[in-house]
Formats: C-alpha cells, structure tokens, sequence
C-alpha cells in the first residue's frame, strides 16, 4: 500500500519554503513531486522597470547567501554589452569577495548538514567558522551580507585591510583542514547517513544539466571559473575538486575540498593584487542598445544572466538562471527509491536556495 | 562539430555572430527540435531559455546552450505565441518551459505545461498582466 506524504512547505532541514511530496511503498520513496512557488517576487519582471543602477541592488537581494555572484554577474553582463574594460585590481578584489561568499555558503551548508545528522558540534564548529567570515565580510564591505561591492566597472571600495583577510583565510583553512575534514570524512555515523545515499549518476547529471557542487559530485568536471574565466580567475591556479560516486558523501566531499581551494585561491589573490583604480571611470555609464550574457560559478554552480538594452537606462529583458534551478529537479531522482528518513538530506545535500529558484 | 557544421547541419541561412564572448545565431524558423537533437547529440548542455516580447503577440526565444565552455545562442520567434517543446529531447527544459509559460503565457506543444511559480488557480503570462503594468513594453534589442 503506497501512501503520499506531504513535507513542507516548510522545508524541514533549510527552514526555507518549499513543499516536496513523497510517495512511499513502506518506507520506501516510489516517486517525488517539488514544489518551488512560495518565493516568487518577480524580480526579473522589477528589474525591468528599474535603472541599471537601482537593478544592481535588486538582484543583489535574489539571495541572501550568494547576493555578491549575483550583482558580480549582472555587472559582468552590462560591461559585456558596454565594451568596459575592469581595471585589474578591481578583477583580483571580485575575486577575493566571490570566494569569501563561496566559504560563507559552504560552511553554511556544512553546518545544516551537520545539523540535520544530528550531529551538533560539528554545526557549531561550522558557523563559529563562518562567523568569523561574515565578520570579515563586514569589515571590508560595512555589511555581514548584500555588500554592495559591485558597480559597472569595478568596485565601489577598495581593499582597506588585506592582512585582516589574510589572517581569517588562514583561520579558516586551518579548521576546515584539521577539523571539518576528518570529522566528515572518517566519522562512522557521518559515513552511514552520507555513503550511497541520494546517489545521481553521471549520465543524469549531464541530461537534467546539474551545475556546481552537486554535478562535481557527479563526476562532471565542468567549472565556470576554469572553462568561461571572469574576473581575476584566468590569472590563479587552483584545482577543481571532482568526485565520482554522485552520493551524498561525494557532495560532502566536494564543498569540503572547495573550501581549501576557495582559502588557496584568496591568499594567491592577495599576493598578486596590483595597486591602481577600482573602477573604470565615471559612475553613471551608458548602456548602449544590445545584448549579453554573463555566467559565474556561484557556490551552488553556475549563475546566468542576460541582460537586453533599448539604450535608455532601463533594461528591457533581465534573464536570470540559478543554479538550483536547474539542480532542484535532480532531486527527484536522488530520491527514489530511498529510504523516507533520507529525504531531508538528500534535499539539503544539493544545497538548494528557494529564493534563487522562486526569484 | 564546429560552429559552421552546426548551422549548415540546422539550414540556417544567418552568420554566427560574436557578441560579448557568446556566439548568436538569429533563425526565425529554427526546427528548435532538430537543433536540442542536435545540441544533446555533441554533448552540450541546456543552460536556459530566455523568452521577451516582440510586437505583433509573438515572443522571442533564446536557446542558450554551453559547448564545451563557449556559449551557444540560438534566436527564433514563436508562431501564435507556441513552439514545440524540446523536454523529451533534453529534460532540464521541463522547469524552464513551466517557467517561461507561467511568465509569458508561451505555450510549448508536445507537453502539459503545470504551473512552477505561480498558484494553480493564476492565469498564466504574469510578466504580460496589464494591471501590473501599462508603461514600458519590453522588446529585444
């Protein structure tokens, strides 16, 4: 006998909304239904009737974890469609905001994790960690979250206090290295609620168009920063953590080692910022009648935008496509067949954003 | 396959056009199927469908497609607002053309088309509503 359990809309590991409903044979999933439209504000639609700088601080608020990607992207594409050349301080200074904002989500999603296994002082390892991020964050930008950083043609501060990164970078990596890591990968029970669960295979990867963490995990290789560079990207070495067993231990894995890498990639950053402007010039730029488009990896994957001008200061069309858009519906296929207990970190194991999806 | 063998192979008549790093092709009767056939077939990836308005009750459709790092845009237009769906070809359309019905009321044939961001009882073309608003229509550059 099948029975249809409905969950949420209230999510219950994210505390975000959205309402999956699951069809058990026992306690079997037989099938799953994602409903993802109780976060819907349009922001597309105010974007349009907004100016290319009010627009900035609109889709900022997309997200409030990824906020910074999103203007970053934006101003990505409207430099595109302008013919802006960033000035290079500028690039390092996005870079080292986008991978401060990368650790911030990570250790987020490490903690709710944690959280949802039960396991409490991992969560409070994980965000003491982030709260030390978030206070840098705030030290360089004035805000612990919608920073404000991006402009069209670089950046609207400079790079106060480089050492105070330096320091909380080499903080972080030092407890993701010799705590978050061990912990996630050799405890027994972190083991036995992560390995061979929600498992998504490459070919379901590639065919649903899984992006970010989620697909790495996957075993698909692809990177914004390293196949499509922006900012800073095209001048650091780092590598792009993959792993092949597509369960929820291999996503684990991916952020964990992402994170190191992110700590790599801001040091590096910071060793070869070079002085000059953080911004191309005059404030107010020109947006002249066209097209184009922008991607970024976000922490959950990548980010697009497109943006189409009429050359007045308001945009005619803004596209904008997150990655748990397109990471949300894999969750169906994660899930069947699981055990009903395993739905809650499964869901969370993609590290979905509901208000990135709803927009 | 190169950027030349895909638009012969798709009997465009358009040139490939480089703007801003992505690569545009404007066919206003693209076989929108053979082209994700084609796309999925060379192992690139959906990466999302951007529809605006253009006069006359038509929508402009972009297919956005990723070729190994490059960025793929496939223009066409609708015919009395409907274009075939491509989901049963590349299953990531599912979301994206629920989205773009609910927004613009496109209608994809070849699928049911349940609502992803509105409510069930919502009339679908929520961005063309006209009480939301009666000034700036958008359209394509």
């Amino acid at each position: 006998m099948s029975f249809t359990i409905p969950i949420g809309p209230y999510h219950p590991a994210l505390e975000e909304p959205c309402k999956v409903q699951v069809i058990c044979e026992g306690e079997i999933v037989q099938d799953v239904s994602l409903s993802v439209k109780y976060n819907f504000r349009g922001v597309e639609w105010l974007a349009e009737r907004r100016n290319y700088h009010q627009a900035i601080a609109l889709v900022e608020r997309v997200c409030g974890i990824c906020s910074n990607v999103h203007a970053l992207t934006f101003c990505n594409a409207l430099e595109g469609l302008a013919g802006l050349t960033v000035p290079e301080r500028a690039q390092y200074i996005r870079t080292i905001m986008v991978e401060l904002e990368r650790l911030t989500s990570h250790a987020l999603w490490a903690g709710i994790a944690a959280e949802v296994m039960g396991f409490q002082t991992l969560f409070m390892t994980c965000f003491a960690m982030r709260e030390q991020l978030m206070d840098l964050l705030e030290t360089i930008s004035g805000n612990r979250i919608h920073y404000g950083m991006n402009c069209i043609g670089g950046v609207t501060r400079d790079l106060a206090n480089p050492e105070a990164v330096r320091i909380t970078v080499r903080r972080v990596r030092q407890t993701v290295t010799d705590q978050l890591i061990p912990l996630f990968t050799e405890d027994k029970t972190i083991h036995a609620r992560c390995s061979g669960i929600g498992q998504m295979t490459k070919e379901q990867a590639v065919a649903w168009g899984a992006v970010g963490p989620t697909a790495r995990a996957s075993g698909l290789t692809e990177d914004i920063r390293q196949t499509s560079p922006y900012a800073a990207y095209n001048q650091l070495e780092f590598k792009v953590p993959v792993e092949t067993s597509g369960d929820v231990f291999a996503r684990v894995v991916v952020r964990l080692l992402e994170m190191v890498e992110s700590c790599h990639i801001v040091e590096q950053a910071l060793d070869q910022i070079p002085p000059g402007p953080i911004h191309h010039g005059p404030i107010f730029v020109e947006i002249p009648r066209g097209e184009a488009v922008a991607r970024a990896e976000a922490p959950r994957g990548e980010l697009f935008y497109y943006v189409s001008s009429d050359g007045t200061d308001i945009p005619c069309r803004v596209k904008i496509r997150t990655p748990s858009f397109v990471n949300l519906p894999t969750v169906r296929l994660m899930m069947l067949q699981a055990n009903l207990a395993d739905v809650p970190l499964i869901n969370a194991s993609i590290d979905p954003c509901y208000s990135c999806t709803s927009r | 396959m190169d950027l030349e063998e895909i638009r012969e192979h798709l009997g465009s008549m358009e040139v490939w056009v480089n703007k801003a790093k992505a690569w545009w092709l404007e066919t206003p009767n693209l076989d929108v199927e053979k082209m994700a056939r084609l796309m999925v077939d060379i192992g690139s990836r959906l990466v999302t469908v951007t529809a605006s308005r253009v006069p006359e009750g038509e929508f402009r459709i972009i297919y956005h497609w990723d070729l190994q790092g490059q960025l793929l845009n496939f223009v066409t237009l609708t015919h009395q607002a409907t274009l075939p769906s491509i989901m049963s070809i590349s299953p990531v359309a599912d979301w994206i053309e629920r989205e773009i019905h609910d927004y613009f009321a496109v209608d994809f044939a070849g699928r049911k088309l349940p609502t992803l961001v509105l409510s069930e009882k919502d009339p679908p073309g929520i961005f063309s509503w006209n009480f939301l608003w009666k000034g700036k229509e958008g359209g394509h550059a």
